[in-house]
């Protein structure tokens, strides 16, 4: 059954019909959650809220965008809004960005030499150097870079998203890409 | 090559994507090139970092929590009455009150009429409230 279809279906009073969109696009909007989150249990309560949103807003759903659009935009603007009220992820970015733009310069120092990337993945520590170096890049590229990596879209989908052009989004990755480089090897320095 | 043209292949050589001539140039600079080296490490742990994040899997009943929360809100929603209901329900309880009082002295002030257009017995005429009667006249009756 079509999206349109079921969303016709759930205005008309059938709200089981719902189940069926949650099903489909829960991934989705996990994955968009866990990029900006980095935490299961946070992106699952944040994943819900996002579809008790979309229910809420359903009869204002025009149908000008794919649903799965409309979606991602509530996702991505349901995790930016957890973020900037959570004081101590604030505290956290402000933080990293401090550090980030002290350290920043020439990017001289491997990882690890002589080291396989997988054992460094498994570090918990390393991890943790990946999140906050995402998490410190500023919202416009935080995002595009969330919708580009974890959710594969291609840049037209992300500008629809973004409400930009295609254009604006490959500057705003290719700055995204330069910043958490970056960042990165400002925090291996550190 | 030098360091950001072979940096702008980086996407290109990690999915295998550059031809033999180009991916030996990277490779050729990478030996050589420590700044591009750790560049290229970077960007693998990052890639490796959020592939992992990717691989995460919401919980299995994430669907049902959200339509029992949905069926929750919907009987909030149900028992909490409109706000027309809520302002019309104290009117119509002090408009009915009213009424009832305005009955009431409708009802009152007809039975008082009433009783007041009732004949006055001939004998109580001769009464007169300004002085005490004597006892007699009740006496010889």
């Amino acid at each position: 059954m079509a999206d349109a279809e079921i969303i016709k279906l759930i205005l008309q009073g059938d709200k089981e019909k719902f189940a069926l969109l949650v099903g489909q696009y829960q991934k989705l909007v996990f994955r968009t959650c866990m990029g900006f989150l980095h935490d299961k249990d946070d992106s699952e309560d944040l994943t819900q809220d996002v579809f008790i949103q979309a229910y809420q807003s359903l009869p204002r759903f025009r149908g000008n965008a794919a649903f799965s659009t409309w979606l991602y935009r509530i996702a991505v603007n349901a995790s930016l809004n957890k973020i900037r009220k959570s004081p101590m992820m604030l505290i956290k970015q402000q933080f990293d960005n401090f550090a980030g733009d002290k350290k920043e310069g020439e990017l001289s120092v491997p990882l690890t030499d002589g080291e396989d990337p997988e054992t460094i993945m498994i570090r918990d520590e390393h991890v943790k150097w990946v999140q906050r170096a995402l998490d410190s890049l500023p919202e416009n590229q935080r995002t595009a870079i969330v919708l580009s990596k974890y959710d594969d879209l291609p840049q037209k989908e992300i500008a629809e998203i973004m409400d930009t052009t295609e254009g604006a989004v490959e500057a705003l990755l290719q700055r995204a890409k330069k910043n958490l480089y970056k960042k990165l090897a400002a925090q291996r320095r550190i | 090559m030098n360091c950001q043209s072979c940096q702008n292949e980086f996407d290109a050589y990690r999915q295998g994507k550059l031809s033999r001539d180009v991916m030996t140039s990277v490779e050729s600079h990478l030996e050589t090139c420590n700044t591009c080296t750790g560049i290229y490490r970077q960007q693998i742990l990052a890639e490796r970092v959020i592939k992992s994040e990717k691989e995460l899997q919401p919980g299995l009943f994430l669907s049902t929590r959200v339509m029992a929360r949905i069926d929750k809100l919907d009987n909030e929603h149900l028992k909490s009455a409109p706000s027309f209901a809520r302002v019309l329900k104290p009117v119509l309880l002090s408009a009915s009150m009213a009424a009832a009082i305005a009955i009431g002295i409708v009802i009152g002030n007809l039975q008082y009429s009433g009783s007041k257009s009732e004949k006055i017995p001939a004998e109580l005429t001769l009464i007169d409230d300004a002085v005490i009667e004597s006892v007699d006249v009740f006496a010889n009756e």
